[in-house]
This record gives structure tokens, C-alpha cells and sequence, in this order.
């Protein structure tokens, strides 16, 4: 049987989690295997929930994942990624980029935050492995900041099984592609997050 | 053949080239704008292709063409379709030579902030074929079914899609565009089919319409979209819908999996509400004791089954809504149809479907949307409430009516400081109500450029006919932005065009004098002081007055590299008071570690903070 992949990835507007999500449905549709990429934008241009549902290698299903159904979750906000949980397979792999965007009420001191600590323990309650990618784990090339996107996208080819569905090159190839003017600073942040030190939970 | 990596709105755009489609006509609406989108980016010889000024309008110009016998479409969400069925019910019992397809996108789950309508009711009272692909694939298959079915019964037809298929992208197998004809006569001069005038012709028209969607069964069955797979008699039975149909292939695949034998169930998977599939439903209700009906949002075809089996005498207990199986609210998914399953085989429930009591969503913190840095529409939520507090006033003692569009994130934190949010143009003729129902407070109203021209006119006229003491705020920022940018009849003229075609701009401050506004004021929401007097004056205003907050939307002048400077914290001014995210609750303004600063990547310098700052720690740079 043909290898299947569930993934729901979680974050903010802005992030570019679509453009994670465009990446691997270019990487399936190039190796001719089924997939279906279903986003889910929200209202807001910038700064608001999003939530991506990839299903890959798998013809007959429908676009969205059910709840504990996704062998992968990758969560690109530390809040959000509590969305997300619901979502893992037991066993599965939940990728957590602690990174924080504060909404206006947290930083108003009006409402609280969650902790890395906590949605980490909610990952284990659902029975998955958490992945814990930290934001300041991620360099700078040639004294700019690289993109959390590609960073991540990196990171999972490093650290989950992803890898095993993809080949790191094609990916590789494909954001070459895609970008061809970024081509070194998007190698560079991807061969970052490949190799950046993770905590796995 | 050609295999592309498509959404659903693109498989439907393709489908309908591949069908030799003449005119396209459509109004930008979540999930639905992507097909007309996708068109307007080609170069299309011989299609002409439109954003109509809103839904009515977009399908008298599709079923213009289709009267003169042209294959034509028009598209929108599911709340369109309740703009447009004036004329659609019309066309409906006329009928039409060319093949006329209206697509519409419904919303199960609600995505996008609308009534969680389904759109298929409208088929059931206009007696039209309404097809509904399952998978990306049949989203363009369909397209092209639609059309020849259309043209075969000479009546529109519903291509009825929803959120997760038209958002959903995947490749898909498609064809070359085929070109549309050209020199087709004038239309006829037929009274008896073209107008309403009287009776004998209307009821004649009435049943040419039954007739033709019972015409409509013979290309449908051609075409084999239905699948019935009749298993062990009197044993169970499941019937799906559309998007439900992949769901139930998914669920037969994990209960398969977790060694549940489903091989002696009978499946009848429908593409297509109406006509009903009677053959195939009469089939599965005489072969199956037990039946499970899927199908998103209302029970139409479980209804039919119900009706069906009750003049058959067939004994088939049928478990859906009626019974309480489902709900009528929300979209389906593989989990939620394996519980059903199990119910209807009346199994112990496996224990994959256990699913840990967890809830972690409780510890998000909550992200309101807001609107974006820069955005015209802050100055303006803004400016409402100091005018209130400006006239001794409360915020809630002011009625502030909203509209459809980003103008509606003013009913979010911080600003909080619209009341209502009911349909296109609804807020101005609301507003005149409140004021005839003794509102003693001035009433404001609040509507967008895009919104003011789809349906918000018709509203100003009648308030100011009738003399209707009322403010409306028009917050002109060019665009269709909500949608994603798409060009309405007030954008720009520089892109007032298709690859084809050269359009007007209709400026909105000429149309507004036009109709003889006497308090008309035009101000930039980025001046709060000028917004604030303006708004003020005119709610002191006896009559209908207006307020035309101009300024571009933020994303569509940035994209143009339009900025207005930047914005940078006075550090030793800063009391860290917070006010102005308070106020402004703008994305580009952060505060970590006790300290203010300005996002730069995201400030345009709209300077909206630095009229707020009681310090001056905020200034333009």
C-alpha cells in the first residue's frame, strides 16, 4: 500500500503556513501521489487563526481530518497550536514552534497566555510525541533574519517523518523553484531547521 | 489532457471553458470568488467575464446571454443566490436556449461568518436540477455536465459546491478551452416564454418548468454520476451526498480496517439532489431494512426517501436527521459518519472511536480579528466613539448599524462599536427603522464602497425620500477587500479592466451629491480630529446626512508601495501607558517587556497611533 500522510498545521496569518502547506502539495502532485490540500483562511488579511488539513496519498478521502486522525500536526504559534491538538493521532507527531504572537488583550495584561509547558502536557494527553522547535534556535543569515517558515519546514525534514514520505531535495528543489532570487538565504534557514536542536517530549 | 494542481473554484472556472462558456458573471463571496478570479487573469478571446455589482445583476447578464442561446454562468456564495432569485425564479419558468449554469458555494461549518444556509432549497422551489460534485475531479466533470444538461432541458441549473470542495485544492485532469460561438440571431420575439403577462402563460410556463426537470433524468442517468451497489436484500443500507459520498468511503475504510464487515451493505452515493435520484432511492429502500442517509446541512433527499418509502410500503427504518442521527448545523466529517454507521449496524463501538476526554483549546488565548495596520476603517471605528463621547453621549446609547465586508470588524475588540451585522446594505433602511421605532439617540449607519453599490443605494434613497433623521458612514477604501481585493464599481480606474476590456470607475462622492445629499462631508479616517467634528456635525444634523470616509485600503496601497512614513516610540516619552493598543488594538504595535514598539515591517505610518499618544511618544517619522 501506498504510504498515506494526514497533516494539520495550525498558526497566524502571516506566518506562512499556507506557503508550508503549497510546498508539500507541490512535492505530492510532482510524484503523482493524491493529495489534498484544504485551507482554511479565516476573515483576516494578517494576524488571525488559519489552519491548513493536507492529506496526502490517499485518494478517496474528504478534505477534512477527523479529530485524533492526523499522523502529523505542525503548529507555527504556541496558543494556536492548542487547536491543533485535538486533531493527533495517538502516536503521532505534533511539531511545536514556540514562537509568540501576543494578541492585543495579552499584551494589554488582560488575558493570559499559555505556556510552552502546557500545551506540551495537552499533546501528551492526546497520546502524541511532541517536537518542540524553539524560535531562538533559528540564525540569521548575513545579518537578516531568515524566514520562520522555511526554518520549520526544515525542521520537520529534520525531525519527523515527513522525510520518509519526501525526499529533503525535492523540497530543496522545489523552493529553489519557487523562490529563485532567495534561493541561498531559503537553503540556508531550511539546512537550519533541518539540523536545529529540538526537544522531543 | 492536461493534469494541474487545482482548487475547487479553479475546476469549475476550467470546466466551464471546456464547455465553450461565452459570459461569466459573478459578485466576489467567501468560498466562491476564486472561479471568476481565476478567469479574470486570462486572456480570453470571445468570454467576456465580469464582477457584476452584485448577484441579481450578475445573473441578468449571464441569462441575457443564455436567452440568445450561449453557454453562461454566473457564481457566488450561498447568501447571493437570495440577491439574485428575483430574477433567477423567473428565468427558471421561462427558460432559456443556452445553457445557463449558476454556481454557488454553501458553507457547512461556517467558515466565513454567514447564515448557515443551504442553497439547495432554492432548487427545490424553482424546480431546477441541482448537481453537487464530490471531489475535485467531478468539480470539473460537473461543470462541463451542468452545461450540457442546461442546454438539453433549455433551463438554468444549480452547480452547487461547498467550502471544503471549492477550497480544497488537488490535481485535476482537464482539457483545452473550447472557444464559444459566435452570430447567433436576435432573440425571438416570444411573449408566451419571455414575459409574465397573465396567467394562461405564467402557468403554462409553470409546467413547462416541471417538464423540463423531469427531461432532466434521461442525460443525468447518461452520465452515471449516481452509483447504486445493491448488496445482501434486507440488510442495511447507507445513502450519501456529494462531499458526504467521500466521507462515506473514508469511514468504510477505517471501520473496514478495524475488522468490521461492511461488505453486505448496500451504497447508493448521489451527486445530484434534484431531480431526485427516485429509481436508485426506490431501489435501495426496497432491497434494505435499515437505512443511513448522509448529506450535509437540511434533509431534502432523506425527506424524498421518507415520502418514498411511505408510497411504496417499503419498511425501511431510515436513520438521518429526522430521527436525530445527525444534525442539521455544521459539516460532516469520516468520524462523525462512523458513529453513524455504527449505529445503524447496532454494533458495539470500535475502540479507535474512543477518543481521549481532552480539551485544549480552553487554554488558547482568544485572537479576535481586527483589522489590518494602516487600515482606513481604525480611523473611523475610532472616530465614532469620541463623536459619541464628543456629544455627551454614551456608546451605548447609540445605535451604530454595521454592513458586509471588513467594514464589519468594528463590531470586534478593541472597538466594539457596531451593533448589527444582517446582509448587503441592510445597515441604512435598518437604521431608518430604528429611527421610526423612537430611537431617541441619533442612528448611525456604516457601510463599504463595494457594499454601498451591491445594495446600500436603494437603502440611502429611501431614507432620504422619506427624510429619515440618520448619519450613514460610507468607509470608501477602493476595494472589495474582505473577498481579496477584487475591483468594484468605485475602485480606481487604473484597474478598472479585464485582460479584454477597459471599464469606468463610478465615483461615489459624484453619486452621492447626485441624489442631493445636503449634509455631505468627505473626510480621511486617518485625520481622527477631522473624522470626529464631521461625524459630530452630522449626527446633529436634522435629515439624512452623510459621511464619506475616503482613504485606501492599507494591503492594496502597500502592494503599490504606497507608504505614509513610519511611526517610532520617543522612548523617554513613553509612559508605557498602553493606550494605544487600547485604543487602536493596531497588529504593528507590540509591548514586550514593559516597552512600546512598532512593528516596521507592518506600520504604513497611517499615524492613526500618534493622534492617540497623550505624550507625543509617538511620532512620525
Amino acid at each position: 500500500m501506498a504510504q498515506t500522510l494526514d497533516i494539520y498545521i495550525v498558526g497566524v496569518g502571516g506566518q506562512g503556513v499556507l506557503t508550508i502547506a503549497d510546498i508539500l502539495t507541490k512535492a505530492a502532485f510532482q510524484k503523482d501521489m493524491p493529495v489534498n490540500y484544504y485551507p482554511t483562511k479565516g476573515m483576516a488579511q494578517r494576524g488571525g487563526f488559519v489552519k491548513v488539513q493536507l492529506r496526502i496519498g490517499s485518494a478517496e478521502v474528504g478534505p477534512d481530518i477527523p479529530e485524533g486522525g492526523a499522523d502529523l500536526v505542525i503548529a507555527m504559534e504556541q496558543s494556536e497550536a492548542l487547536k491543533g491538538v485535538r486533531y493527533l493521532k495517538k502516536g503521532g507527531e505534533f511539531l511545536l514552534y514556540t514562537n509568540r504572537w501576543n494578541p492585543a488583550a495579552v499584551m494589554l495584561g488582560k488575558a493570559p497566555y499559555p505556556e510552552a509547558d502546557t500545551v506540551v502536557r495537552e499533546i501528551g494527553q492526546a497520546g502524541g510525541r511532541a517536537i518542540v522547535l524553539d524560535p531562538k534556535e533559528k540564525p540569521d543569515f548575513q545579518g537578516r533574519p531568515i524566514r520562520d517558515n522555511i526554518f520549520v519546514l526544515g525542521s520537520l525534514f529534520g525531525r519527523t517523518k515527513l522525510s520518509q514520505v519526501f525526499p529533503q531535495e525535492e523540497i530543496r528543489g522545489l523552493l529553489e523553484t519557487r523562490w529563485p532570487k532567495a534561493a541561498k538565504v531559503n537553503a540556508f534557514a531550511f539546512e537550519a531547521g533541518r539540523t536545529a536542536v529540538v526537544k522531543e517530549i | 489532457m492536461a493534469k494541474k494542481l487545482l482548487s475547487g473554484n479553479e475546476a469549475v472556472a476550467y470546466g466551464a471553458l471546456a464547455a465553450g462558456v461565452k459570459i461569466v458573471a459573478g459578485y466576489p463571496g467567501t468560498p466562491s470568488t476564486e472561479m471568476i478570479e481565476t478567469l479574470l487573469t486570462m486572456d480570453l478571446p470571445g468570454t467576456d467575464v465580469e464582477w457584476s455589482a452584485n448577484e441579481k445583476v450578475a445573473f441578468e447578464v449571464a441569462a441575457g446571454g443564455a436567452l440568445l442561446g450561449y453557454p453562461t454562468m454566473c457564481a457566488m456564495k450561498m447568501t447571493g443566490v437570495n440577491v439574485a432569485y428575483d430574477s433567477l425564479i423567473s428565468i427558471a419558468y421561462s427558460g432559456c436556449t443556452g445553457a445557463l449554469v449558476v454556481y454557488v458555494v454553501d458553507d457547512p461549518g461556517v467558515s466565513a461568518g454567514m447564515a448557515e444556509q443551504d442553497s439547495r432549497g432554492f432548487g427545490l422551489i424553482s424546480d431546477m436540477p441541482v448537481f453537487e460534485p464530490a471531489t475535485l475531479q467531478e468539480a470539473y466533470d460537473m461543470t462541463k455536465l451542468a452545461f450540457k444538461v442546461a442546454k438539453e432541458i433549455g433551463g438554468p441549473v444549480f452547480l452547487r459546491s461547498v467550502t471544503s470542495l471549492s477550497q480544497s485544492h488537488g490535481p485535476v485532469e482537464i482539457e483545452p478551452r473550447v472557444l464559444p460561438e459566435t452570430g447567433h440571431p436576435l432573440l425571438e420575439h416570444n411573449m408566451a416564454k419571455y414575459t409574465k403577462a397573465g396567467a394562461k402563460i405564467c402557468m403554462d410556463q409553470h409546467q413547462a418548468l416541471l417538464d423540463r426537470l423531469e427531461k432532466a433524468k434521461a442525460p443525468i442517468a447518461a452520465a452515471g454520476i449516481n452509483t447504486l451497489s445493491l448488496k445482501k436484500a434486507g440488510g442495511l443500507g447507507v445513502i450519501a451526498l456529494g462531499v458526504a459520498s467521500l466521507y462515506r468511503r473514508e469511514a468504510f475504510a477505517a471501520l473496514e480496517k478495524a475488522g468490521i464487515d461492511l461488505s453486505e451493505v448496500s451504497v447508493l452515493d448521489l451527486k445530484e439532489t434534484l431531480p431526485y435520484a427516485d429509481t436508485e432511492l426506490k431501489a435501495i429502500l426496497k432491497n434494505c431494512s435499515n437505512i443511513l442517509v448522509l448529506e450535509e446541512l437540511e434533509p431534502y433527499v432523506e425527506n424524498r426517501a421518507i415520502l418514498l418509502a411511505y408510497q411504496m410500503g417499503a419498511k425501511a427504518k431510515i436513520l438521518g436527521k429526522n430521527d436525530g442521527t445527525f444534525r442539521r448545523i455544521g459539516c460532516y466529517n469520516a468520524d462523525l459518519i462512523e458513529r453513524g454507521i455504527i449505529k445503524l449496524l447496532g454494533t458495539a463501538m470500535p475502540a479507535f472511536l474512543e477518543k481521549p476526554a481532552i480539551e485544549p483549546e480552553k487554554y488558547a488565548a482568544a485572537r479576535p480579528i481586527t483589522v489590518c495596520a494602516g487600515c482606513p476603517h481604525r480611523g473611523t471605528y475610532i472616530s465614532i466613539a469620541q463623536a459619541i463621547r464628543k456629544l455627551h453621549r454614551k456608546k451605548e446609547e447609540v445605535v451604530v448599524t454595521g454592513d458586509i465586508g471588513c467594514t464589519i470588524l468594528g463590531t470586534t475588540p478593541p472597538f466594539e462599536i457596531l451593533w448589527t451585522e444582517v446582509a448587503m446594505g441592510a445597515s441604512v433602511s435598518l437604521a431608518q427603522g430604528f429611527v421610526y421605532a423612537g430611537t431617541k439617540n441619533p442612528v448611525i449607519a456604516t457601510i463599504g464602497d463595494s457594499t454601498f453599490f451591491h445594495a446600500g443605494m436603494p437603502g440611502l434613497v429611501n431614507a432620504l425620500q422619506h427624510a429619515s433623521n440618520l448619519t450613514l458612514i460610507i468607509m470608501d477604501n477602493g476595494w472589495t477587500s474582505m473577498t481579496g481585493m477584487q475591483v468594484n464599481p468605485g475602485t480606481m480606474q487604473e484597474a478598472q479592466h479585464s485582460p479584454q476590456h477597459v471599464w469606468h470607475q463610478i465615483d461615489i462622492e459624484s453619486v452621492v451629491r447626485g441624489l442631493g445629499v445636503a449634509d455631505f462631508k468627505v473626510v480621511d479616517p486617518y485625520d481622527l480630529a477631522g473624522m470626529t467634528d464631521a461625524i459630530a456635525d452630522s449626527m446633529q444634523y436634522s435629515g439624512t446626512s452623510v459621511v464619506l470616509a475616503r482613504r485606501e485600503c492599507a494591503i492594496q496601497a502597500g502592494r503599490r508601495k504606497i507608504r505614509y512614513g513610519t511611526v517610532r516610540v520617543v522612548e523617554d516619552k513613553c509612559k508605557a501607558c498602553k493606550l494605544c493598543i487600547h485604543q487602536t488594538g493596531c497588529p504593528a504595535i507590540d509591548f514586550t517587556d514593559g516597552k512600546i514598539s512598532i512593528d516596521a515591517t507592518q506600520c504604513n505610518g497611517c499615524g492613526i497611533c500618534t493622534q492617540i499618544c497623550k505624550f507625543g511618544a509617538l511620532v512620525k517619522a
